[in-house]
């Protein structure tokens, strides 16, 4: 009762202002004509006065001569003040990486997420058919300790971090193509090369995105294509011997080398590590308040030539729980929040807008917030294996289901209903039509589908009957609590809509551990999931089709296997599933226009025989209701919400500012 | 009287050490351990840890090893006064527990005195005035407290303190103080948030307490010793506090011994709704993480709390009430 009114409520409030909350598509942009560049250099007055006292090199001196130039949404801003927001313990790491770290990436998207713009690098440079690519760096461009950034600190990287065993077991995917690893060389000090066995025309792509290869934020894993040498060689057994160093690692109560040295290269637990970033860890992530600082040396400029950020600190404090993060947010605590903010909630976010001085936005993701994978691969009862690997079953169920109830429930309407393809606007959708393939609610076509593959007996309470003689068909959907979305709760909705198509759905909730246990050994049937960041099908395709054996929702992990081990280990795909993977791979050879072909092929695929199915997505369900202060500056109306965009990430939040 | 004190204390040894076996156990129940806890946390963001990596990260953290190896290591490390270092946290587990054991303490000792504060008066007036309008007050409000669930309550008071209030929600300091070193303004913020959590925290054991009391009270007022003492012709106030009073208090020293662990470890549920900074919260997330020495710390601390607290209490009921004998234990 309190719930349907609470909907009700809800419904009402968002109907009169769904079409303020979701505005235009905007954000800054990156400046690569020359002649547009400022032409001096300003920075922020606690940093002039550190240069007037002599402890800090001058403004031009510490950017260089080559300034990464950031045209800010609307004006240029005024230094100053403290970004205050939210965290909830040492694993929410990305909420930093998305608001502070620049983002640090070589190359970056545009406000759009779909094309790819130079950002820490000057540029690209392909060569050799796809080969090879130079990556220019920027002039006099400096670590936050003010040492030069240069082609050393990528082959230190690679040389002494990524090839060593110890620090990266696993050589990385996106370091490779079809399986054959790259390198990466200098040419001289402002010029890398990567070079490949064969053409890997998706590079740009693979570096731009939130990928292994992007950035410092991968430094806890020993990845991220680029590090501090000068910093990190002391935590090296190459440098200083292993003797030293497992007693300096004892003595520093590590259990390890290569845990002290993992401990040493993160960006957001070691406040002296060098930094690329706008901003810098001061107070690490484990401690109840993560606190970041503007770094000095700061690459990142605007239009006018002021040294970005505006915003001096940026403040995270710890909240034990999310209802208390949600509730502080309400209260007009945090100044900018999006991240863990409850999209069911929605309601008393705009109820308590003016009491907060802040605004509510909605920022709709490209992808589907809730998907159900089917396990193709399950095995422990050959009966529900042979119907999950049945594709008029798959597309039945997926007609079995309502999404206009569960998207006017769970997502107050926001969401759209539909298959798994990204939003109409993504290059690779195939085409409108594929949105609502088997993808509408239609029980009549649903049961005779249902009848026909051989599914026909029911027994006294309407529910299908197993075809070999062992009573009820009952199916089980494995679900995580806790999350973005309540899948828990939306699957406890689809359970009462097959009840109209007799199929008995059983729902589980487990704890994170248990499920990824069940998911490697194959015990999962299906999954409820997103599919966030498929929307770049090639840099992130997990939710697409079973590409890693370790997800929390798998399609597939034999099929996984076999495609990652190149075909020597797990099963051999069924036929469609088979030239979809051969697509996907194929793509990163090829030229950006014979790609996108193949992206929409992997859709419609995708589409045609529900592998997976979609339920509603496009909407704000994941980090896309975003609470900001009214006197905060550059705030776009809408931005493009994505992992790959480090959303807030690609809005710049280096150029946000306090209007006063 | 040290003899039976140092018998106690050797017992109490035995049952620490068999707590740390159990503390060691328990954590290992649960499938999977910390390796696998953060390889689903990584999945669920997008990321992907291969079997080498994970099998490189068990090696790291000592993973690997049999139980009773990781165990003995472990127990060298805790006879040392180290006890390990917390994998979720990545710090020492004394500095993880440290920083939050001592607002644990005052917010804890807080709600307890204002528990024995509410309850003694409240407890004997009822008792002495039985039947009154006074006592039916006491009884009614007593029993929603212990009827309310305190993190209801905690949700309740978050919601209206919000709405009518405008008061900070949750934790124990305002931002600006969150980090601040300590002063003399921010003491007095801490004071500014303590209330809140301390009435929460306190109620539902004022309420049980003022039943004890009472129960315990109206025994004793009918016994002839008070009679006695009333026909000596001593003032009512002096009858009531000098004897029964006395008497009726031995349930409040038995239960120390369950309140010294309630308060390092403050109530879980009511400091996780209400985001207090204390040990609570950490021991629950270190359970869901498996971080297995901060857990284990945490419960074996809780578990020699309450040794000590059952040891504390023992001691004083002997002292507080002659008619306990020695011999008797």
């Amino acid at each position: 009762m309190a719930v349907a009114l609470t909907v009700v409520v809800a419904a009402a409030a968002l109907a009169q202002s769904k079409s303020t909350l979701i505005g235009k598509l905007e954000g800054p942009e990156v400046v690569t004509d020359p002649a547009k560049f400022p032409k001096t250099l300003k920075e922020a007055p606690q940093l002039a006065e550190l240069v007037r006292a002599g402890k800090l090199p001058p403004v031009a001196e510490r950017i260089g001569q080559d300034p990464l130039v950031i045209k800010p949404l609307k004006e240029i801003g005024k230094y100053g003040g403290t970004w205050r927001a939210g965290f909830t313990g040492p694993a929410d790491f990305w909420n930093g990486f998305r608001c502070c770290s620049g983002p640090d990436h070589l190359m970056f998207w545009d406000y759009t997420g779909d094309k790819v713009v130079p950002n820490l690098a000057k540029g690209l440079e392909m060569q050799d058919g796809g080969r090879a690519w130079l990556v220019h760096l920027r002039r006099g461009m400096k670590w936050s300790d003010g040492k030069p950034f240069t082609a050393d600190d990528f082959v230190f990287w690679f040389e002494d971090i990524y090839r060593n065993k110890d620090l990266v077991p696993t050589p990385s995917a996106v370091l490779a193509i079809n399986g054959k690893q790259g390198v990466i060389e200098k040419v001289d000090t402002l010029t890398v090369r990567y070079k490949f066995p064969e053409p890997y025309y998706m590079l740009p792509d693979v570096l731009a995105g939130s990928t292994e290869l992007a950035g410092q934020m991968w430094g806890y894993r020993a990845l991220g294509g680029f590090a501090p040498a000068h910093y990190l060689k002391q935590f090296l057994p190459k440098y200083v011997g292993q003797a030293e160093l497992d007693k300096k690692a004892k003595d520093a109560k590590f259990d390890s080398w290569v845990r002290m040295f993992l401990e040493k290269n993160d960006w957001a637990r070691n406040p002296d590590l060098p930094v690329l970033s706008p901003w810098k860890t001061v107070t690490p992530i484990n401690t109840p308040t993560w606190a970041l600082e503007r770094n000095p040396y700061s690459v990142f400029v605007d239009t006018a030539g002021n040294q970005l950020p505006y915003i001096d600190k940026v403040v995270l404090t710890l909240a034990e729980n999310l209802e208390v993060l949600n509730l502080r947010a309400i209260a007009g605590e945090y100044d900018y929040a999006s991240r863990h903010v409850d999209l069911g909630k929605l309601p008393v976010f705009i109820e308590n807008q003016q009491r907060g001085n802040y605004k509510v936005y909605l920022d709709p993701g490209d992808y589907c917030d809730l998907i159900i994978k089917f396990n193709l691969n399950y095995d422990a009862d050959p009966e529900i294996a042979k119907w999950f690997n049945t594709a008029d079953f798959r597309r039945a169920l997926s007609l079995g289901i309502d999404r206009d109830q569960i998207n006017e429930t769970f997502w107050l309407g926001t969401g759209t209903p539909g298959s798994v393809v990204p939003t109409d606007t993504n290059k690779y959708n195939p085409g409108p039509q594929y949105r609502k393939m088997w993808a509408t609610l239609d029980v009549k076509k649903a049961n005779e589908m249902l009848d026909k593959v051989g599914l026909a007996k029911k027994d006294a309470e309407g529910y299908r009957l197993r075809s070999d003689g062992k009573g009820r068909l009952r199916i089980e959907i494995m679900t995580l609590g806790g999350q973005f979305v309540q899948y828990t709760q939306i699957s406890e909705m689809i359970r009462e809509q097959w009840k109209k198509i007799g199929i008995d759905l059983q729902v589980q909730e487990v704890e994170r551990s248990l499920a990824l246990k069940r998911t490697a050994a194959n015990e999962q049937q299906l999954g409820a999931w997103n599919n966030d960041g498929s929307e770049h099908l090639f840099t992130f395709p997990l939710h697409v089709f079973p590409f890693e054996v370790d997800a929390v929702a798998s399609s597939g992990p034999l099929y996984a296997k076999w495609f990652q081990s190149g075909g020597t280990q797990g099963k051999e795909p069924e036929p469609k599933m088979k030239e979809l993977m051969e697509k996907w791979k194929r793509a990163f050879g090829v030229p950006e226009k014979e790609r996108i072909q193949l992206g929409k092929d992997i859709w419609r695929i995708a589409v045609e025989e529900v592998y997976i199915i979609g339920v509603v997505g496009q909407g704000p369900a994941a980090m896309g209701v975003r609470v900001v202060k009214n006197n905060m500056g550059n705030i776009p109306s809408r931005q493009y919400n994505s992992p790959d965009g480090k959303t807030p990430g690609v809005s710049r939040p280096a150029t946000f500012f306090w209007k006063n | 009287m040290l003899a039976y004190i140092g018998r106690r204390a050797l017992l109490a040894v035995f049952t620490v050490w068999a707590i740390s076996v159990l503390s060691f156990a328990i954590i290992q129940l649960p499938p999977g351990d910390y390796v696998t806890s953060y390889i689903a946390q990584m999945a669920s963001m997008g990321s992907v840890v291969s079997d080498e990596e994970a099998q490189a990260l068990r090696i790291q953290y000592g993973l690997g090893q049999p139980y009773y190896v990781q165990y003995l290591k472990w127990m060298k490390l805790v006879v040392q006064g180290d006890f390990g270092f917390s994998m979720e946290w990545r710090r020492p587990v004394t500095e993880v527990i440290g920083d939050r054991l001592w607002l644990t303490v005052v917010v804890s000792v807080a709600a307890l005195l204002l528990t024995w504060a509410l309850a003694l008066p409240i407890g004997i007036y009822s008792a002495v005035r039985q039947y009154s309008v006074g006592d039916y007050v006491a009884t009614f409000i007593g029993f929603i407290g212990l009827a309310v669930p305190n993190f209801l309550l905690a949700l309740v008071i978050l919601y209206f303190g919000f709405t009518l209030f405008n008061a900070h929600v949750g934790g124990l300091f305002s931002t600006e103080f969150q980090d601040a070193p300590w002063s003399a303004a921010r003491v007095w913020d801490l004071a500014k948030h303590l209330p809140v959590p301390a009435l929460i925290l306190g109620l539902a054991g004022t309420a049980q307490q003022i039943r004890i009391m009472r129960a315990n009270l109206l025994d004793e007022l009918r016994k002839p010793y008070v009679v006695t003492a009333r026909s000596k012709g001593l003032t009512e106030a002096r009858v009531i506090l000098k004897y029964p009073v006395r008497v009726a208090l031995n349930p409040f020293a038995s239960t120390i011994g369950y309140t010294l662990p309630y308060i390092v470890s403050g109530s879980i549920i009511v400091s996780l709704v209400l985001s207090l900074p204390t040990v609570g919260p950490l021991l629950l997330r270190a359970l869901i993480s498996q971080d297995m020495f901060l857990a284990g710390t945490i419960v074996l601390l809780l578990g020699v709390m309450t040794v000590i607290g059952t040891l504390v209490s023992d001691i004083l009921l002997v002292w507080i009430d002659p008619r306990i004998r020695l011999e008797d234990t």
